[in-house]
């Protein structure tokens, strides 16, 4: 490990903006070096999770995940920025430093771990911890051309995660090495108490990658031609080298996903948020000489960013008595109905392969145009899985106009292994094109 | 009645409803903001409505996976100490501050 | 007039509903954690002695247990509470549909569940413009709330309803104190149709004030044809009057959802794992049945102790039932409280077999007495031989004989009525004298005369 990494990485940060805060430490001494997105807690950075509610907090304790990367011998590198919260597709939802793509500056990359998939595009060797809800892994890969692998719900502790959605966050790793995630996943899998939901599963168990894998017709139907293309170039290389089956499926549940996610996600953040309201850590208000509804108001108002407001309106409105039913526990019921064709698939397949977008990067002043349900309509292929908790890996396949392009293979509940071998056998396949960095 | 007079409108996404929304949030929004939340919302409202059309499920959990009879024995412990939790915190007397009550 | 409560108890756990922080702190703010301070990141994990305890208290009710339960997220903005949101139960509670058979009469109890308590605020300032200041030491305490139905007719039957229920739920869970100053309230009472809800009352005596303040206001309101209103009342405990509680600007919702970081319960398997207590008032029931003895006194020993009620059943199947309840009542109660935990089998076999002799007829009362006291206050003797005088002895027998002025009349035609005397005097020194030495310096006071 070179002694000015962190010269480097400044110098790179202050062209592609992927980290909120840089470790001072001499990381040459460490086995290996990672980063964390800023919603992961630690106790020698400031944690906001690109929110300004949260300017100045320091956490008094890790997250897992980073105290056992610690454990093994890395050094953390920094904190890498996000869309606030999480909630954001783009990464220009946070209210520091908005990354840039390692492929074209002016695009996007991707989000909401858009610093962490900057990050492992950029520096080599890097280990990126990234947290995905609806696709803020996958996402992030596939615009920066770099493998996101995202566990099944519960494999993770998410002891020390900022919460966006309780019930659908899951932490988990990207890097331009496949092979560096499989090595480096199992160190932070596995129970753990301070986190329930992490408790009592399957262990990981040692698969082979998959031999049939289908594609649900709806994915693939009216993507732009390029990168359908790509997508079907990469399927053959899938059956021809890798001697994989493919076969189409319907899987008429998930254009129900979407609106369920957002139901489900947006609910959970409510209540995750309501804690945000200056008086124990982050931002303070002006004076406590306040009635107490007020000071919340004034400070919530002041310091959480659009986007975030926009999510708790949702979500505090889907769980209203009178509403609730309809919305709240119908997405519940959604959940259930897609996770069950899920299982029923996995009865004909081992995997489903999607693209992991439906377009490649976009510019920045094309994200400014999109409107609130635009942008959430373009999480259609990475919600599905995120909704009902399986694990999924966002693998570079191809590159339309020099921009890269993703394809995402999902599988059953505690299948990671299958995964992440079908990830080491892509790799030896497909060539990746590294960025050229400005540094 | 106030209520009910709510739910009875609930298809509609108005000024009225946001800001009502707003205020169980603990949110005050300028006027932008309650013009663009109030487009978005209805919009997304819309898109969500596809919902609608799902009958018949009825089973549902609060997690994707079974989380099942996690417990904790009951042994106290403390590992962080209080001081450090208080560091950063607003403090008298032991206590931490907070807004008027009244 | 009908009357329903919520009751909310503190269940007596060794750490936190949702958190190992310790329950017993008294520093402010000095038991406290990332989980219950609601800091971001912080998860809850579900201690399993409060799961237990809000079981057994749904048993005791004669609920029905779900199969399964799980957490709620109660969503509300108050500065005592951490996260905003109270982790509580909303859809299927660890128990619904019980009964509480209150002297004969069923109070339908409609659920039991479990909650976190918040932090506790200390106001300060000029009323009208407090400040908080919050002591989280009390946020994520485990909470019981029992919920009945408006089954309850009257305040006094309501405060005899909960010192009942309380007596029940000291045993079934091992709560140390009585209730009296940790059970808060929600009291629901209408005398006319419409309810009012009187909020957070601490204590059966204010509960008790609060309902019968309620009741002269709502029938007063009522006589004179005005409306009695829908509404949420405060109780000041100082004033001891019920107030409308202030209105807030807009009705709250709490837009319940589940707890996504606990998973659910499989709870039916673990109540039925429990094994069943026999409770105080059952037991004071079957020992008025079995022994014949008064509801008073059965009600009177199982309030003193369960264990006391053991030593008694021993005792009368030693003896018989009166000589094992003169010997309870009159020589072990008023030793009980600072002897139970450490009487050991020995000492229990020794009092049984004293109990048996005396009901032979093979001592009398006084030695009877006068054994146990010997074996249960040992130390008490120690201490007057060594001297450590007689004045609290003679200051007790003068305190009897002035209420009792014609017991030496008494004494003069038969001897034995000194042993009322040496009774009365024995249960006023509380085992500080020995038998012995009660007996002589009665029967010398009896002897000099008025």
């Amino acid at each position: 490990m070179s002694e000015d990494i962190s010269d480097r990485i400044r110098a790179l940060n202050d062209i592609y903006g992927m980290f909120y805060s840089i470790s001072d430490t001499d990381i040459g001494k460490h086995a290996f070096h990672f980063s964390a997105k800023d919603n992961l807690a630690t106790k020698d950075h400031p944690t906001t999770a690109g929110s300004r509610i949260l300017s100045g907090y320091r956490p008094p304790f890790d997250a897992a995940p980073v105290e056992s990367l610690r454990r093994a011998g890395g050094a953390l590198l920094g904190k890498t920025s996000m869309d606030e919260f999480g909630f954001g597709t783009f990464s220009v939802n946070s209210a520091f430093e908005v990354p840039r793509n390692p492929y074209d500056i002016e695009r996007s990359c991707g989000g909401s771990s858009g610093g962490a998939a900057c990050a492992a595009s950029l520096i080599s060797g890097h280990l990126a911890l990234g947290v995905s809800t609806g696709g803020s892994i996958s996402c992030p890969a596939a615009f920066c051309g770099v493998y996101g692998f995202t566990p099944t719900y519960g494999r993770v502790s998410r002891h020390g995660l900022l919460d966006y959605g309780n019930s659908l966050d899951k932490v988990g790793m990207l890097s331009a090495d496949c092979s560096l995630i499989g090595e480096m996943f199992p160190l932070i899998a596995g129970d753990d108490p301070r986190d329930p939901t992490s408790c009592g599963h399957p262990e990981m168990r040692d698969m082979d990658m998959p031999t049939r894998v289908g594609v649900p017709r709806d994915s693939v139907e009216e993507l732009p031609a390029g990168l359908r293309q790509t997508f079907d170039s990469a399927l053959e290389v899938l059956k021809e080298e890798l001697g994989m089956e493919v076969e189409t499926l319907e899987m008429p549940m998930f254009r129900y996903a979407q609106p369920a996610y957002y139901i489900i996600a947006t609910s959970e953040a409510s209540t995750n948020l309501a804690r945000y309201g200056g008086m124990r850590y982050g931002a303070r208000g002006e004076s406590l000489d306040s009635h107490f509804d007020r000071y919340f108001t004034d400070v919530r108002s002041e310091y959480l960013g659009a986007e975030a407001k926009r999510r708790v309106l949702l979500g505090t409105f889907t769980r209203m008595v009178g509403l609730r039913d309809r919305y709240y526990i119908k997405a519940l019921q959604v959940r259930h109905g897609v996770i069950s064709e899920y299982k029923r698939a996995y009865q004909k397949v081992d995997a489903i392969i999607t693209p992991t977008m439906p377009f490649t990067a976009p510019r920045f002043n094309e994200v400014a145009g999109m409107s609130a349900l635009e942008i959430y309509l373009a999480d259609h292929l990475t919600i599905p899985p995120n909704l009902a908790g399986m694990p999924h890996l966002s693998m570079p396949c191809g590159y339309v106009e020099g921009m890269p392009v993703g394809m995402q293979m999902v599988g059953d509940h505690w299948e990671e292994s299958m995964l992440l071998k079908a990830g080491e056998a892509w790799e030896r396949v497909f060539e990746r094109q590294d960025p050229e960095a400005m540094v | 009645m106030e209520l009910l007079d709510f739910i009875q409108r609930r298809f509609v996404m108005d000024k009225e409803t946001v800001r009502k929304v707003a205020m169980l949030a603990r949110l005050e929004l300028s006027e932008d903001e309650m013009e663009s939340f109030t487009k978005d919302l209805g919009d997304i409202l819309g898109h969500l409505s596809m919902l609608d059309e799902v009958q018949g499920l009825e089973d549902y959990a609060f997690n994707p996976v079974e989380v099942s009879d996690v417990l904790r024995d009951d042994e106290p412990h403390q590992e962080i100490d209080p001081e450090e939790l208080l560091r950063d915190m607003d403090t008298y007397e032991d206590y931490v501050r907070g807004p008027r009550l009244s | 007039m009908k009357i329903g409560l919520e009751i909310h108890v503190q269940l007596p756990t060794r750490s936190k509903m949702f958190c190992p922080c310790p329950t017993d702190a008294g520093t402010p703010n000095s038991a406290i954690c990332p989980t219950c301070l609601g800091m971001p990141g912080a998860r809850p994990s579900l201690n399993r002695a409060a799961l237990e305890m809000g079981l057994r208290l749904a048993k005791l009710f004669q609920c029905q247990v779900p199969e399964r339960t799980w957490f709620s997220r109660k969503t509300y903005f108050y500065p005592d509470l951490a996260k905003h949101f109270q982790v509580t139960q909303y859809e299927n509670p660890v128990g619904e549909h019980g009964l509480f058979d209150f002297r004969g009469k069923p109070i339908r109890i409609r659920r039991v569940h479990l909650e976190e308590d918040p932090g506790r605020i200390r106001r300060v300032g000029r009323p009208g413009e407090e400040m908080s200041l919050v002591d989280y030491n009390r946020s994520g305490i485990p909470l019981v709330e029992i919920v009945t139905e408006p089954d309850l007719s009257n305040p006094a039957e309501a405060r005899q309803f909960l010192s009942d229920m309380l007596t029940e739920i000291r045993h079934t869970i091992g709560l140390t104190d009585d209730g009296e100053q940790s059970v808060r309230v929600d009291c629901n009472i209408s005398v006319g149709e419409e309810r009012v809800e009187v909020k957070n009352v601490t204590g059966l005596k204010n509960m008790e004030r609060a309902l019968k303040f309620e009741l002269v206001r709502q029938t007063k309101m009522l006589r004179s044809k005005k409306p009695v209103l829908r509404e949420t009342r405060r109780f000041d405990e100082e004033r001891k009057v019920t107030l409308p509680a202030r209105k807030k600007e807009f009705e709250e919702d709490y837009g319940y959802i589940g707890e996504p970081d606990l998973g659910v319960y499989n709870i039916r398997a673990m109540a039925d794992a429990l094994d069943e207590v026999e409770t105080p008032l059952n037991r004071a029931k079957r020992l008025c049945d079995q022994y014949g003895i008064a509801e008073g006194t059965s009600r009177q020993l199982v309030n003193t102790s369960m264990d006391l009620c053991d030593l008694f059943e021993e005792m009368a199947t030693a003896s018989d039932p009166k000589t094992a309840l003169f010997l309870v009542t009159d020589v072990i109660s008023s030793y009980w409280a600072r002897l139970s935990d450490d009487l050991d089998l020995g000492t229990r076999g020794k009092m049984i077999d004293t109990a048996s002799r005396y009901g032979k007829g093979e001592i009398n009362d006084i030695e009877a007495r006068s054994i146990l006291r010997g074996l249960i206050a040992p130390d008490d003797s120690v201490g007057t031989e060594k001297g450590e005088g007689t004045q609290a002895l003679d200051d007790a027998i003068e305190a009897v004989l002035s209420s009792n002025p014609g017991i030496f009349d008494d004494y003069v035609k038969n001897e034995r009525a000194a042993n009322r005397l040496i009774g009365e005097v024995i249960g006023r020194t509380r085992g500080a004298y020995s038998s012995k030495e009660i007996v002589d310096r009665v029967k010398e006071r009896l002897q000099r005369g008025p």
